[in-house]
């Protein structure tokens, strides 16, 4: 069980938490509005938006055609004019066709103009390999990392998702919203009150003592059950769901790294210039030389075949073993 | 604004050019030498209002918006005192409190963001319009088509203007555009779309003042190409690749003559009225770059300043 | 005879489902092909009818309740009066069938 810090809670699907925090938030801000295919009368690729044109209406909720560029562009537009949008991307392939205005222009507006214009929008994308192929399954979250100026979250939990959208609705953006296939399928304990999960703060899932293992979106989950496999061999894993990608709350990888003195970064995406690749760089400053490695994609697209994308993508036993041999180096 | 009017802001936008591209100090510059029509002819039919966005080829449009000369020479040559303290230069170039949002230099990639300010223009229940002025050479990104769909779908007060100088870098539009007439690209979307002589001011003025009626009344966007001239190479740093004969036609269709000859025709502009004009336009030139070499470059703390 | 409805399965991807609607009180009959409770995954609505004739007896989750798939939602028998005796002992399973929309 992923742990959340409890009060009064109502236990909602993924799905339901995104739309929550969807409407909650254009009730607040009537400057938000939703541009995405099927995200009017659909309700959402995954119903994420369920409710949200009948409540709000057709010209704060609105379908666009299959038009990535034009999509991000009009959100990017729109919010340096006024408006906060939110543009859901379907999938994460799919931003690349709307990589120009999101990277040209949004995340350098701010600078370009001497602070005249700020573009407060929120892209939402779904990532994660689940049968859907080589073009339907990339995660590319550590390609945007490396933009100035832009942000990048990637909760794993429904808490999570509902209190970072929110926080992106309210903040200078650009931010992008990254969540998963796998975590549609999944339910979780949500806040009863209004809360909001602040951009830049990763959180301690698992405490543990032996190693520091990092990930993110889906595959905190995976984190999660290799850890109760190694909990029975005596191997005690402490958890960090790092939630929000840039700014990165490196401190309490950090923290966490020092005191176990071993760390093992876990991502879906590509090893090669990825996130575990960044985080070990700047844990290696911060903390000195201490045993790390890394599990990641494998170099290779991720296939519709469900053999061939399970032996692609992460799994608790790739890794299981990893921490196996890192702690027994 | 009167003729007169329209013709002195030509003729500063002609002398700005000329000065700023005899410095060795300005990078490189995009200049709008032949084109000053169309953006004098259309920021006459804008109201304070709207707002305008451009291509990297700013300096017409950002002289024509009515920017400061001297704010402007002072961004391009990279001085704090520049709408954009500097920072933009020519290809990012803003000011929206003047209605100028601004210059986007990735070709095409300025269309969807206008279409942006239409959608929050719109949504306000504004009457004011977005206007997005761009190169022949956008109108083969799939940038334009997309938005010109979405735009036409949602009826977004949005005015498309093509300044169509026939040349993007050294490939002639020709070449590089299957459509006869770049406005017949706005023609599938059943969008209103006009083709007029970017020479003539007065044209593209009224052309653009009955495509804005449309949009202020909410039938949706509309499209305006203006055929206009180069009167240089691509940028200051890119060699001329058209022959002296095809320069002679290039240099005949100048928008400032044109006006200039019906004005002298129509006894509106006497005898040494042009040599006022030009003493005029060139000396409030001069105050823009002593005005500009009077600022300071940022202090390079500046590179870390509104990243986030 | 007591019989235990229970959440129908397997359904691809889903481990949990939120209980949306009940079609009838404790006490209502119910004619095989007729619609008992109506469930919620993830992304679609599963309703589930009876397979053969029963009462219903006693709800275990109550609609918003959730339920993994496999486990008790409610309890029925063949006739009214039959006691309720035991329920947590090991009990037959009503005959479902169950459409995913």
């Amino acid at each position: 069980m992923l742990t959340e810090s409890v009060s009064a809670t109502v236990k909602l699907f993924f799905r339901e938490a995104i739309a929550r925090a969807v409407s909650e938030s254009m009730r607040r801000d009537d400057r938000i509005i939703l541009l995405g295919q099927d995200a009017g009368r659909f309700g959402g690729a995954y119903k994420e938006f369920s409710g949200l044109y009948g409540e709000f209406g057709p010209d704060r909720v609105r379908d666009t055609p299959v038009a990535e560029a034009a999509m991000v562009g009009l959100g990017v537009g729109a919010a340096a004019a006024g408006l906060r949008p939110l543009v859901s991307i379907t999938y994460m392939d799919f931003l690349m066709l709307g990589l120009d205005p999101l990277v040209n222009y949004a995340a350098k507006a701010r600078f370009k103009t001497g602070g005249q214009i700020t573009t407060p929008i929120v892209v939402k994308t779904t990532a994660g390999a689940r049968g859907q192929g080589v073009a339907h399954s990339q995660c590319i979250e550590a390609w945007m990392m490396a933009v100035p100026g832009l942000k990048v979250v990637a909760p794993s939990t429904p808490a999570d998702a509902c209190g970072l959208l929110k926080s992106a609705l309210t903040d200078s953006g650009p931010v992008l919203f990254v969540d998963h296939k796998r975590l549609f399928s999944t339910a979780g304990e949500v806040p009863l009150a209004e809360s909001f999960v602040p951009i830049g703060e990763a959180l301690v899932r698992r405490t543990g003592t032996h190693v520091t293992i990092t990930a993110h979106s889906y595959m905190t989950r995976i984190a999660l059950t290799a850890a109760e496999h190694l909990a029975e061999e005596g191997v005690s894993c402490e958890i960090i769901d790092l939630r929000s990608l840039a700014p990165m709350d490196v401190e309490t990888i950090a923290q966490s790294a020092g005191r176990t003195g071993a760390l093992l970064t876990l991502e879906e995406g590509q090893l090669t210039c990825g996130i575990g690749a960044e985080i070990a760089f700047r844990i290696r400053e911060l903390v000195g030389p201490i045993r790390m490695a890394r599990v990641g994609a494998l170099r290779a697209p991720v296939s519709s075949n469900p053999v061939l994308e399970a032996a692609c993508v992460p799994s608790a036993d790739r890794v299981i073993g990893a921490i196996r041999r890192l702690l027994n180096n | 604004m009167d003729r007169l009017a329209l013709l002195r802001r030509m003729m500063l936008i002609r002398s700005f050019e000329s000065a700023l591209a005899k410095r060795r100090d300005h990078g490189f510059q995009l200049l709008s030498s032949g084109a000053e029509g169309v953006a004098v002819g259309l920021c006459d039919a804008l109201r304070n209002e709207d707002q305008l966005l451009c291509s990297g080829r700013s300096i017409a449009p950002s002289l024509a918006r009515g920017l400061d000369p001297g704010a402007v020479m002072a961004e391009l040559l990279g001085r704090i005192a520049g709408p954009n303290r500097g920072k933009a230069g020519r290809g990012h170039m803003a000011q929206p409190a003047a209605g100028f949002f601004g210059a986007h230099a990735v070709v095409g990639g300025n269309l969807a963001i206008a279409a942006g300010v239409a959608l929050a223009l719109q949504q306000r229940r504004s009457t004011a319009i977005s206007v997005c002025v761009f190169g022949d050479g956008a109108c083969g990104s799939g940038a334009l088509h997309e938005t010109l769909n979405i735009a036409a779908l949602w009826k977004l007060p949005l005015l498309l203007v093509c300044d169509n100088n026939q040349i993007a870098i050294a490939t002639p539009r020709e070449q590089a555009l299957a459509a006869a007439r770049l406005s017949d690209l706005a023609a599938p979307f059943g969008i209103a779309a006009v083709t007029v002589d970017g020479t003539d001011v007065i044209s593209v003025r009224d052309s653009a003042t009955g495509l804005i009626a449309n949009i202020r009344a909410g039938q949706g966007p509309g499209f305006l190409e203006c055929i206009s001239e180069r009167f240089f190479s691509h940028s200051t740093a890119t060699r001329e690749t058209r022959s002296a004969a095809e320069m002679e036609v290039v240099w005949s269709r100048c928008p400032i003559l044109r006006l200039t000859g019906q004005l002298r025709a129509e006894g509106v502009l006497a005898s040494g009225a042009m040599e006022e004009l030009q003493h005029d336009t060139d000396r409030q030139v001069l105050h823009a770059i002593a005005f500009a070499e009077a600022s300071p470059f940022p202090n390079s703390a500046e590179a870390l300043s509104h990243v986030d | 005879m007591i019989y235990l409805l229970a959440v129908p399965g397997p359904i691809e991807d889903v481990e949990e489902v939120r209980v949306l609607e009940w079609h009838g009180e404790p006490g209502r009959s119910f004619h095989p092909g007729e619609l008992v409770v109506e469930l919620e995954t993830h992304k679609a609505l599963v309703e589930v009818r009876a397979a053969q004739p029963g009462v219903l007896r006693r709800i275990i989750c109550a609609a918003g309740d959730w339920q993994a798939v496999g486990k008790p939602l409610a309890l029925l028998s063949d006739n009214p009066g039959e006691d309720l005796v035991n329920p947590d002992g090991m009990l037959p399973l009503l005959p479902v069938s169950f459409e995913i929309s």
